[in-house]
């Protein structure tokens, strides 16, 4: 069976729906929300059926790629560059969870966005999100993925920025576009360096070349080429960026400013995880610079564990999952560091089902609650708001990792390759020393996501207050009728938005049985495209160990939990913030934001400051002000010789003609 | 016959041109200093035309032709220009035409 490829129209549709909802403004067609609905969601909708039929040929094909060349883009020299869509086992399933989460999201959008002025203008955002990532994913070379990459960044800046009549939005806006443009430019220097190397910058020549082929590249660099790393390194530094890894992960948090679905659709379940994707793309390339997987490795441990103990203490529901992203995403890239990159696809997809689903919950939470954020004013919710408290459940179980739920195999697929790392033949300690840092993050995350569960469905309703910052259109009657009885009318919300969440609730509990360790169907649907045939059966555990990995984890799990429950079921929860020091430190996100300020940004605006002062203002404007200054006063002296009277000229004429014939004369 | 010396033609061009250039530096009348300018090309005609014939060159005559040509355009604008000057303003003096002062 050949390949029946769609990834054109996949690219195509989302496409549509952006200019046709983008273009209703100009008809000024933009107040009929429900055909925006219906075409918003439609084209993602169709995307996802053209995905779905790629796929499925795909997988049932002996296939390993199929290219669509659309277009000769480039020719100058020998360099080549066509717009040209790959379809493989990678940039499939990465279609599947970016249409298929996509879709839902924007079902859920129906019912969220529901009455905001920018209806039209969120749903064209939307739509040119979806388009701009199923470029990036979909790309046959590394232009079009820095395209794609940089449309994606423009879409979430806009998309963050969606309600900018608040100066935070627009301030958390540009932080994330800034922050992103950082690695931007390192994977626009990657790109350079890659042309340099291999003269030619699509998927084929760079990274599929025949395993037995000398030639090619990258085999012929050798391992640990300096080259090699450097190219590995820049590629990182932009997957840093875009998946908010430590030190550049300061723009997540603060891109919650966006709507929730926004939160759920780019800042948890696709545009974060492109670059967990890039590195897999790029794992050939990767598997050729050990020390550049350290790197990836070392940086997502820390980052997991770091990420995780903030968000033990933040406050607002938004930024907890926030923080809970920014964990996970390091989880993906300690399993591509340990080289497993497809451990790392398998938890892209299972996050993207349940961190979309905890922040379609959150957004329900909040949604009912007139834009209330803040845990400490919620509470008790669980009677009022069953259908989100479920999945909310659901959700929270499969992040914790609780067998069966899809982040438990995920998780352990992760955790047992870094054991599998640690304890085979020839084995370093330091990937024991990244387990521990796995199993420490496992424990923080299932205390995080359940002390945010317990305290906002658990115990008594601690709200009332008006919002002091409502997210979106203010619902005043939502308001009005909590001022009466706080609770009573508090209601679930509607089907359009629950309808969503159920379905990744349902994907959440079986979403992980495609790459259990037993029928690892994903793993070996990948193996073909990731680190170039490099045996994923290495990093299984076998037998008993595989069962002690489970268990512990497990434990891991059971034991954030437990404490959660402890300490906001047992006991009556304790919200008010305590003095000592760790609690401080974690409060304020070990201050990074505050010595980013220090470091970086006051200097620059210094500098900026100084550059005004005395470049600027001293010797650009100054020296230009200057030299009109003294043009004007050297003309005064000789504009008085045009006097405007002809025979003043003439005059002068006939002088200069004497002169000239005098001299004439008098030359000898 | 002429004379054997350019001497007398040369001065009568010589007076010719001064009287051109007094008329165009001390009248203020348009016209006037139109007809001054003439009177100084066609001092320089003359001039030519006696070196031409002393010389026996036909360089001179050349210039002749050109000149003629050259003050007949001129007068042509000029003219056109003064009495638009005038048609605009009702007064052609020409010390009152300062708009060109700096």
């Amino acid at each position: 069976m050949s390949v029946f490829d769609l990834t054109p129209l996949v690219l195509l549709l989302p496409l549509l729906g952006f200019l046709i909802i983008g273009s209703l403004r100009v008809f000024n067609a933009h107040e009929h929300t429900e055909a925006i609905g219906w075409i918003g969601c439609g084209s993602i909708a169709l995307a996802f059926i053209c995905a779905a039929i790629s796929f499925a040929t795909l997988i049932n094909s002996l296939t390993q790629a199929h290219d669509t060349t659309i277009w000769n883009w480039v020719v100058s020299g020998n360099l080549s560059i066509n717009f040209g869509l790959r379809l493989d086992a990678l940039s499939a399933v990465m279609l599947l969870v970016i249409t298929g989460v996509g879709f839902l999201i924007h079902v859920y959008s129906v019912g969220y966005m529901h009455g905001d002025p920018g209806y039209w203008r969120y749903f064209s955002f939307l739509n040119f999100f979806i388009f701009a990532m199923v470029l990036l994913v979909s790309a046959d070379n590394f232009l079009f993925l820095l395209i794609g990459w940089a449309l994606v960044g423009l879409a979430s800046y806009l998309l963050i920025g969606f309600w900018y009549q608040r100066p935070t939005a627009v301030a958390a806006a540009k932080k994330a576009f800034v922050v992103n443009v950082i690695g931007d430019f390192g994977l626009m220097l990657a790109i350079f360096l890659l042309y340099n190397r291999f003269g030619t910058l699509s998927y084929g020549g760079i990274l599929f070349t025949d395993p037995g082929a000398t030639t090619a590249a990258p085999q012929a660099f050798g391992v640990n080429d300096p080259m090699l790393i450097a190219i590995t390194l820049l590629l990182f530094l932009a997957c840093a960026a875009k998946s908010a890894q430590l030190p550049l992960h300061v723009w997540l948090p603060d891109a919650m400013e966006g709507p929730t679905p926004v939160s759920a659709l780019i800042h948890a379940a696709t545009m974060v995880t492109a670059g967990v994707y890039l590195v897999a793309r790029a794992s050939n390339l990767f598997q050729y610079a050990p020390v550049s997987l350290w790197v990836v490795a070392a940086i997502g441990g820390a980052t997991a564990i770091f990420a995780a103990s903030i968000a033990l203490v933040q406050n607002d529901i938004k930024r907890i999952l926030a923080y809970s992203t920014i964990s996970q995403l390091g989880y993906m890239f300690m399993a591509e560091g340990a080289g497993n990159y497809s451990a790392g696809i398998f938890h892209l997809t299972t996050h993207a089902y349940f961190k979309a689903l905890l922040f379609m919950c959150a957004g329900a939470v909040i949604h009912t609650l007139g834009g209330e954020q803040d845990i400490r004013k919620m509470g008790g919710l669980r009677q009022r708001l069953p259908w989100t408290y479920w999945t909310f459940i659901i959700g929270g179980l499969a992040i914790a990792g609780i067998v069966p739920f899809a982040g438990f195999w995920s998780k352990d697929a992760i955790l047992g390759t870094l054991l599998a790392r640690a304890t085979a033949a020839g084995g370093s300690p330091w990937y024991l020393a990244l387990y521990a840092v796995g199993l420490g993050t496992a424990i923080l995350t299932g205390f995080y996501i359940f002390r945010l569960i317990f305290v906002v469905f658990h115990g008594a309703y601690r709200g009332g207050e008006p919002a002091p910052q409502p997210e979106g259109q203010v619902d005043v009657q939502a308001r009005q009728r909590r001022r009466g009885n706080p609770l009573a009318r508090v209601h679930e919300a509607p089907w359009i938005m629950l309808a969503p969440m159920v379905v990744l609730a349902g994907l959440s509990t079986v979403g992980g049985l495609y790459g259990t360790p037993w029928f690892d169907t994903l793993g070996s649907f990948l193996t073909g495209v990731l680190g170039n045939g490099f045996n994923v059966a290495t990093f299984a555990l076998q037998g008993a160990a595989l069962w002690i990995s489970f268990g512990v984890g497990l434990l891991a799990a059971l034991l954030g939990i437990g404490v959660a429950w402890f300490m906001y079921v047992r006991r009556a929860p304790s919200l008010r913030p305590m003095g000592n020091i760790v609690y401080q430190l974690l409060l304020h996100k070990y201050w990074i934001d505050e010595i980013y300020d220090w470091v970086i940004v006051k200097p620059i605006v210094g500098m900026g400051r100084l550059a005004n002062r005395f470049v600027e203002d001293g010797a650009l404007d100054g020296g230009s002000r200057r030299l009109a200054w003294l043009v004007g006063k050297t003309s005064v002296g000789f504009r008085t010789v045009q006097s405007g009277y002809v025979r003043n000229y003439a005059l002068v004429f006939l002088v200069g003609a004497i002169l000239i014939i005098l001299y004439y004369v008098a030359r000898p | 016959m002429p004379p054997d010396q350019p001497t007398g033609y040369l001065i009568v061009s010589a007076v010719l041109f001064t009287i051109g250039v007094v008329g165009v530096l001390v009248r203020r009348n348009p016209l006037i200093m139109f007809m001054s300018i003439e009177l100084m090309l066609n001092a320089v005609n003359l001039s030519f035309m006696t070196f031409a014939h002393y010389l026996d060159s036909v360089d001179g005559w050349i210039f002749v032709f050109l000149v003629l040509t050259v003050a007949a355009a001129e007068v042509v604008v000029g003219l056109a220009i003064i009495v638009s000057i005038f048609r605009a303003r009702r007064n052609i003096d020409i010390d009152e035409l300062d708009s060109m002062k700096g």
